[in-house]
């Protein structure tokens, strides 16, 4: 663990198209990374997003190792090419630097809760791999988020409960904030990354006195947004700095099995 | 890592916050709306904010002056700033000045000394951002070099950029909240490209590398450090300062010095 530093739990690499994005490349996220201090990060592409992990692992390898191994990556399993994905999930498992499973209910437009989905919460069980998932509060501008309100996924978590399960973004910044502190504290196998835009005054102090602190990650969202936002609540936060090393670090490589892997 | 070496990333990074003495343009009082879980900022928990946040003063709202009226936000505006001494401000909400509606709005006399800015809301407020509405009051403002605030989410990029454009000396700020900015990057670029008077504010201008980007195309000057407090937390938009790859000199710029100019300017 010595040579783990802050982990990124929660990023993306390659040019998203829905904005103006000046730098989001391998080379520059690591660059970032070392500027910042962070040692390791979890990540996915955006091709992966649309697509399905069903071509694209291979290149997130290749970037994996490019990288030393700093750079850990997740399969997106698409609820629409479900057996394309699971062969190639299946390929990867003895790979260097896969890290687990990401669903993206919003963005497939599939509900949280859907069967569709069970042979990738079967497949982390199988593996001891964990999901990260999108995750967000029911929204008035954004419908789509209805599909990933933490409490669908309820279902689930029940059934697979060896599945570490991240809910990233903590729910969001409305009601599925509270579901999603109240599954962190329900259910053993419930994470939660703040990633993103949760930027709520005294998020950092409130999550560490409602959650279990080992229960809280540390994530940016790349080059969505800067890490720099995420980071500093976290060494700025009113909060011992033995919460603040949890957050940062240990956490997410207890999920992740960051440290734990040959690089 | 170890605890040491977490410590003496948090204390560097206290000190340097301390150093830039960062000075909000977004500091909001009164019940917010559409937050669930923000928490009303009061008067009296000011003093306690700015030191938890490491914050010397700044520029206040009052959710009223959306949410109720213009009046009524202005009217308790006034009465709190003239208060809490000389690092506050207030920015009043704006309305166009035909018809003449009741005071206190700005475009009737002077501002009060303490008044320094003035915010427009044309989508909550029901009026077109259009020279044929606002244009007397931009007039007004223009003249006395009063910034002009303005949340994106208020405006439609087109009439911004004629406005912006018809009143080259008015002073605007865009303000990234209350959704991501993220998405209207491209608008928002091209905007500050083409028009000098607008600058940006940094509660949610956290796109990754989207201030030195602004820096090196724009320069500091451009920059604003506001922090949507109580609704967001000021250590965001403090982070996206304190390791930015840039100087001292528009670190300090961006942290506060801009904006101090701006109310320094106004001739009121």
């Amino acid at each position: 663990m010595s040579t783990v530093g802050i982990i990124d739990a929660h990023l993306h690499i390659g040019q998203p198209g829905v904005f103006f994005s000046p730098e989001n490349s391998p080379e520059h996220l690591l660059e970032t990374m070392d500027r910042l201090g962070v040692s390791h990060a979890v990540f996915t592409d955006h091709v992966s997003i649309t697509e399905g992990c069903g071509a694209t692992l291979p290149a997130l390898r290749e970037i994996s190792e490019r990288s030393g191994g700093r750079l850990h990556y997740l399969a997106v399993f698409s609820p629409h090419r479900a057996s394309e994905c699971l062969a190639a999930m299946e390929r990867a498992t003895s790979w260097p630097g896969f890290a687990g499973v990401k669903i993206h209910p919003s963005f497939h437009r599939v509900p949280a809760e859907d069967p569709r989905y069970e042979p990738a919460w079967r497949f982390a069980a199988e593996h001891g791999l964990p999901i990260l998932t999108h995750s967000w509060s029911a929204s008035d501008y954004n419908p789509v988020q209805q599909l990933s309100t933490p409490a669908r996924f309820e279902p689930l978590v029940g059934r697979f409960p060896s599945v570490r399960f991240v809910l990233g973004h903590a729910g969001g910044r409305g009601a599925g904030r509270h579901e999603a502190a109240r599954m962190a504290n329900q259910y053993a196998s419930v994470y939660l990354d703040f990633a993103g835009d949760i930027f709520c005054y005294r998020l950092i102090e409130t999550l560490a006195a409602t959650v279990p602190v080992e229960k809280i990650l540390f994530g940016s969202d790349y080059p969505w947004l800067d890490p720099r936002a995420n980071l500093t609540r976290v060494l700025l936060a009113e909060v011992d700095a033995t919460v603040k090393l949890r957050i940062l670090r240990d956490n997410a490589a207890r999920v992740y099995r960051i440290g734990e892997q040959p690089c | 890592m170890n605890l040491d070496d977490l410590e003496a990333m948090s204390r560097e990074q206290r000190e340097q916050a301390k150093a830039l003495g960062f000075f909000d343009a977004g500091l909001w009082l009164g019940p917010p709306e559409g937050f669930p879980f923000a928490e009303e900022l009061k008067p009296d928990q000011l003093p306690a904010l700015l030191e938890s946040r490491f914050l010397t003063g700044g520029l206040l709202s009052h959710w009223h002056g959306k949410t109720v009226s213009a009046q009524d936000g202005n009217g308790k505006l006034l009465e709190i700033v003239e208060g809490l001494g000389q690092h506050f401000f207030a920015a009043w909400t704006a309305l166009p000045l035909y018809p003449a509606e009741a005071e206190p709005v700005p475009g009737k006399g002077e501002l009060p000394r303490n008044v320094r800015a003035a915010r427009i809301f044309p989508k909550t407020h029901h009026f077109p951002l259009e020279e044929w509405c606002v244009g007397s009051l931009c007039d007004w403002l223009s003249e006395r070099r009063i910034p002009l605030l303005i949340w994106h989410t208020e405006a439609e990029w087109d009439p911004l950029y004629r406005l912006a454009l018809a009143f080259p000396k008015l002073p605007i700020i865009v303000e990234t909240q209350t959704q991501k900015i993220l998405y209207h990057s491209r608008p928002l670029f091209a905007l500050m490209l083409n028009c000098s008077n607008v600058h940006v504010e940094l509660s949610n201008f956290a796109g990754q590398g989207f201030l030195e980007y602004a820096v090196r195309e724009f320069s500091a000057e451009r920059l604003i450090f506001g922090s949507f407090a109580p609704v967001s937390d000021p250590f965001v938009p403090m982070g996206l300062v304190l390791d930015a790859d840039i100087s001292d000199r528009e670190k300090k710029l961006i942290a506060g010095a801009n904006l101090k100019r701006l109310i320094a300017e106004v001739r009121a």
